[in-house]
């Protein structure tokens, strides 16, 4: 049984269509990243998933069960860390996770849930005194706190410094590597490369791709991008210029180390230098600006 | 966990941020005990030697505390709960909309329940006033009073767009409650005939008419059959409380 199945999921608020009609299955022990810009609808689908909202249509299971009927059931299999939810800020750290491990049956003890996010040596620290990325981590605390069996997280690392985003990507995928299903959102898209096997881009409520990561990557072209040496004209390169940004040339191509090297060998024969060339397989950066690019067509 | 166990859990976690807001309690607390106590013993002073007026008083002022530390904290506790975010919170916790609500009205409740009684005592130990008669019966319907107002803040909410707006909506029902109550002397007599009929079906009205028979001459058995109708009133405005709040609870800001 999957962990989480949505078919033609539909919500709207007011006149507003928030989902239109997505489907996509998140297996067990995966790390599910969804995917989009503000506004695309993925806050709305994780929140029906976890029962805080009714869908207006379709079918949405989660563990097998009705996230709405059976919410009490859900709940205790599952973690949570919504986009934004408020503290007590005058509690302390440590009073806040104490605070939670009453609510949660089986909680880890808070020694370890503090060591897990890295906020030790702020336990005596009051929450209204926490940096935004801090209060993020406090977040992740809570919500692993029941070592739960799927973990749903909302945008988990926004403000939070490179280094804290970092430690926050080792310990969802340390949590995956335990069984954990993650269903997370993000528009980092580096985050999602990093920690997702699989994938889906919301756009404007509708999914508009969606896969394995690697596959879905690999399908994609990637990107030669190098000065144009002077005295050179564009078509007497030996690869085909998909645009030009100033004097940058850049080619997408199925097999962007070929393309380099074909590239170097034909300045080498020429005497030419390639200034500030740069090779990339396809990114999830490549496959929005696709997606963004075949709207506009 | 079960249900109970979910409540005071959750009860736990509000206390100790409640009781704690030294600001909010000292406010509630004084203007509830200041008025509840400060008016009787005025009476008392003003008409020394009638302590069935100060009884009428007490029991005028104990609608009003009741519904200002009850129905009117009750709406504005949990409208600033809700607008920052902290409802959602709990419930993202794994607690039961129930849970999560009762925790919050449990807090409330018994702060407006010892506010009540500290007044009674309070009054009865400053005044010519005598100590009700059957002191139970009493106390169990400034519970249950306390009860129902509480969950009529919570229904209440409903209507309240946002947290800064909660404490201005709330007022006109402990005036409300006061004037039905005899809180504010004799100017009940000069209302119309249904407006008083209206006025007695209030929740506080409840309390008062069971209020009066147990500080009054009597026996048990009176006292059971004059605590027959509030009993029923009560329940009618908890179902109604219940009601309103498990379709239209809203538990996060509005948007739009
Ligand atoms: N409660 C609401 N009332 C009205 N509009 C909403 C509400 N929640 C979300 N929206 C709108 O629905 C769209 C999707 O929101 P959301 O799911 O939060 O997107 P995302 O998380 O992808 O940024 C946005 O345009 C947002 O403004
Ligand atoms: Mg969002």
């Amino acid at each position: 049984m999957a962990a989480i199945q949505v078919d033609g999921l539909r919500k709207s608020y007011g006149d507003f269509e928030a989902v239109k009609e997505i489907s996509f299955t998140v297996a067990r022990g995966e790390i599910f990243a969804l995917l989009g810009r503000n506004g695309a609808g993925k806050s709305t689908t994780i929140e029906i998933l976890a029962g805080f909202q009714r869908p207006d249509g379709g079918t949405v299971r989660v563990l097998g069960l009705d996230p709405v009927k059976d919410r009490a059931k859900v709940r205790k299999s599952t973690g949570i860390m919504l986009q934004e939810a408020g503290f007590f800020p005058d509690l302390t750290v440590a009073r806040t996770v104490d605070s939670w491990r009453d609510l949660v049956p089986a909680a880890r003890p808070r020694a370890e849930a503090l060591e897990l996010v890295g906020l030790t040596e702020k336990a005596g620290t009051k929450v209204r005194q926490l940096s935004g990325g801090e209060k993020r981590r406090l977040d992740l605390a809570l919500a692993t706190l029941g070592r739960p069996d799927l973990l749903f997280l909302d945008e988990p690392t926004t403000g939070m410094d490179p280094a804290a985003r970092k430690a926050t990507w080792d310990v969802v995928t340390d949590l995956a590597e335990r069984g954990t299903t993650v269903l997370l959102t993000t528009h980092y898209l580096e985050e999602a490369q990093r920690l997702a096997t699989t994938m889906a881009i919301m756009d404007r409520g509708a999914i508009v791709a969606s896969g394995g990561m690697a596959e879905t990557l690999a399908a994609q072209t990637g990107r030669v991008a190098f000065e144009l040496p002077s005295g050179v004209e564009v078509q007497d390169l030996p690869v085909d210029v998909t645009a030009m940004e100033g004097t940058t040339v850049i080619c997408r191509v199925p097999d962007p180390d070929v393309a380099a090297q074909t590239l170097l060998g034909w300045a080498g024969e020429r005497g030419l230098r390639l200034r500030g060339l740069e090779v990339r397989t396809a990114t999830l950066e490549d496959l929005f600006l696709d997606l963004a690019g075949k709207e506009k067509a | 966990m079960t249900t109970v166990r979910e409540t005071l859990a959750a009860a736990r976690l509000g206390g100790r941020i409640y009781w704690r807001d030294k600001q909010a309690l000292t406010a509630t607390v004084l203007t509830s005990v200041g008025l509840g106590i400060g008016l009787p013993v005025l009476m008392d002073r003003l008409r020394s030697g009638d302590p069935s007026l100060v009884v009428a008083q007490l029991i005028g002022m104990l609608a009003v505390v009741l519904t200002l530390s009850a129905f009117n904290q009750s709406a504005i506790s949990l409208t600033f709960r809700r607008d920052q975010l902290i409802l959602k919170r709990l419930r993202a916790a794994g607690l039961s909309d129930g849970a999560v609500l009762g925790g919050e009205l449990l807090n409330i409740m018994t702060q407006s329940v010892l506010i009540a009684l500290v007044t009674t005592v309070a009054v009865v130990n400053l005044t010519s006033a005598t100590a009700p008669r059957d002191p139970l019966l009493f106390t169990v319907f400034v519970v249950l009073g306390a009860t129902v107002l509480t969950l009529l803040g919570a229904a209440w909410t409903v209507v309240i767009p946002r947290a800064e707006v909660s404490a201005p909506m709330s007022v006109p029902f402990f005036m409300i409650a006061g004037l039905g109550a005899g809180a504010f002397g004799p100017m009940g007599q000069l209302l119309p005939g249904w407006l008083t009929t209206a006025l007695d079906l209030l929740p506080t009205a409840a309390v008062v008419r069971v209020g009066r028979a147990t500080f009054a001459d009597g026996t048990f058995v009176d006292d059971l059959q004059a605590a027959a109708v509030p009993l029923l009133i009560l329940s009618v405005w908890a179902a109604i409380a219940l009601l309103v709040i498990s379709r239209r609870f809203r538990w996060e800001p509005r948007r739009s």
